[in-house]
């Protein structure tokens, strides 16, 4: 008897969650359907009417009152892919030193990491477990570029084909960069020092658990990392609000278009340092200020360099590496940007 | 007396979900002590090359029992842990 209402008790939590992981699907479903817009639709002229005050408040009502959605959306999905996604396959083919190691760490890895606290984690983890320096730079590249949270996010604020564009260059050149380095005598002696030769004297034999635990971590999570990054991007946007309602459009319209435009936006994006999803909502601001989308482009790939990727990079695998991979993503934040302004005349 | 080794494989320093885990590890084995099984718990750093070459690439926070990682990339409930606990037994 006991028994029997426990699993009852489980089952309508089951369900529960279920509801609330499809409402959101749901939800981003009609709102791409319908073609509602998520992002904010404050101008300049909007904001410098009013108070100063006022002007952070009415920018992240804005925010609050179109992308609800899409960060209720965004969070839950990142859980439940952080949840399911098979993780221990996965590391083994990751650590495996084989060609589709690199396949790996660009495609799969970014979906379940979307915070920094696992990311770097993984890439020490990559290197000592014979990964080598290839694929683990590969993906310490892709995953703040290619996470699922700032995925849907960039489509949805910045528009479908910057973001293809931006994951699809993104995940290219971590790909060509890991490699490269992993060629160069620097990165060949780096390899030979740091891997583990032991054989693992433990092992890993996961346990199942229950659907119902399982949503809830999927869903935990999603709260955890909504907990951990909304206040950054609020305080973000107080920022950016001032900065959209006030900042020259005619110096963003003089410097941040042309083919010099991309390489300033690849220059200012490393050394700016924005919590995740920020850059997103400046690069918004820059867009609706007059940045032409190549150098947009430019700008969404230069987290790869920026000042605490590098700093905590650089105490796993030294500054030689760092200083290496760092110009080479510059280098292809530029060229993408360039061959994305070509290609759309959008320079 | 029965015994049982755990290991609570976090990031340092920790990050909120593994510390949580690792609170989350006490709570459970203090429940069992009270029914006499005595649960050592240590803590690793997923980061350390001697974590690695003993376990492999795993995800933190993840939670080692005698030696056998058994959940990895979550934080746990003491529920869950005392569960994993009482199969040992």
């Amino acid at each position: 008897m006991r028994k029997n209402s426990l699993d009852k008790k489980q089952a309508l939590k089951t369900a529960l969650m279920f509801a609330f992981i499809l409402f959101f699907i749901v939800m981003m479903i009609w709102a791409i359907v319908g073609a509602y817009t998520l992002t904010p639709t404050s101008t300049a002229e909007d904001l410098q009417g009013l108070p100063l005050w006022q002007i952070p408040l009415v920018y992240i009502w804005d925010y609050a009152q179109h992308g609800w959605i899409c960060l209720g959306f965004a969070f839950t999905i990142s859980g439940v892919f952080a949840e399911f996604i098979p993780k221990s396959f996965m590391l083994k083919y990751m650590s495996s030193g084989k060609p589709i190691a690199y396949a790996i760490a660009m495609l799969i890895a970014p979906l379940f990491c979307v915070c920094s606290c696992t990311m770097v984690p993984l890439f020490s983890g990559l290197i000592y477990a014979g990964g080598g320096i290839g694929p683990a730079l590969t993906f310490l590249l892709a995953a703040p570029a290619n996470n699922l949270l700032s995925d849907i996010v960039t489509i949805q604020v910045l528009g479908w084909q910057i973001a293809l564009a931006d994951i699809v260059a993104a995940g290219i050149s971590a790909v060509i960069i890991g490699f490269l380095v992993s060629k160069t005598p620097w990165g060949k002696k780096f390899d030979q020092k740091s891997q583990v030769t032991q054989a693992h004297t433990a092992s890993i034999e996961l346990v199942e658990q229950p659907l119902d635990e399982r949503l809830w971590s999927a869903l935990k999570f999603g709260g955890y990392l909504a907990k951990r990054i909304i206040p950054a991007f609020v305080v973000g946007l107080v920022a950016v609000s001032y900065f959209q309602a006030f900042f020259p459009s005619e110096l963003v319209e003089t410097y941040l278009t042309g083919a010099m435009g991309v390489v300033y936006a690849a220059i200012l994006a490393g050394p700016l340092y924005t919590p995740t999803l920020i850059e997103v909502a400046i690069g918004r601001a820059l867009v609706n200020l007059g940045m032409a989308p190549g150098a947009t482009l430019a700008w969404l790939m230069g987290q790869p360099y920026d000042v605490p990727n590098v700093l905590s990079a650089s105490r796993i695998v030294g500054w030689k590496i760092v200083i290496t991979y760092a110009v080479l993503a510059f280098i292809a934040a530029v060229f993408s940007g360039l061959l994305y302004g070509l290609l759309t005349g959008g320079f | 007396m029965k015994e049982i080794k755990v290991e609570v494989i976090g990031v340092n320093p920790p990050c909120p979900r593994c510390k949580k885990t690792e609170e989350n590890a006490k709570k459970a084995a203090a429940k069992l002590a009270t029914e006499s099984v005595k649960v050592e718990i240590a803590k690793l750093d997923v980061t350390a090359k001697e974590t690695i070459s003993k376990y492999g690439v795993i995800t933190p926070p993840a939670i080692a029992i005698n030696g056998v990682v058994k959940l990895m990339g979550k934080e746990l409930d003491a529920g869950v842990i005392e569960r994993l606990l009482r199969k040992e037994l």
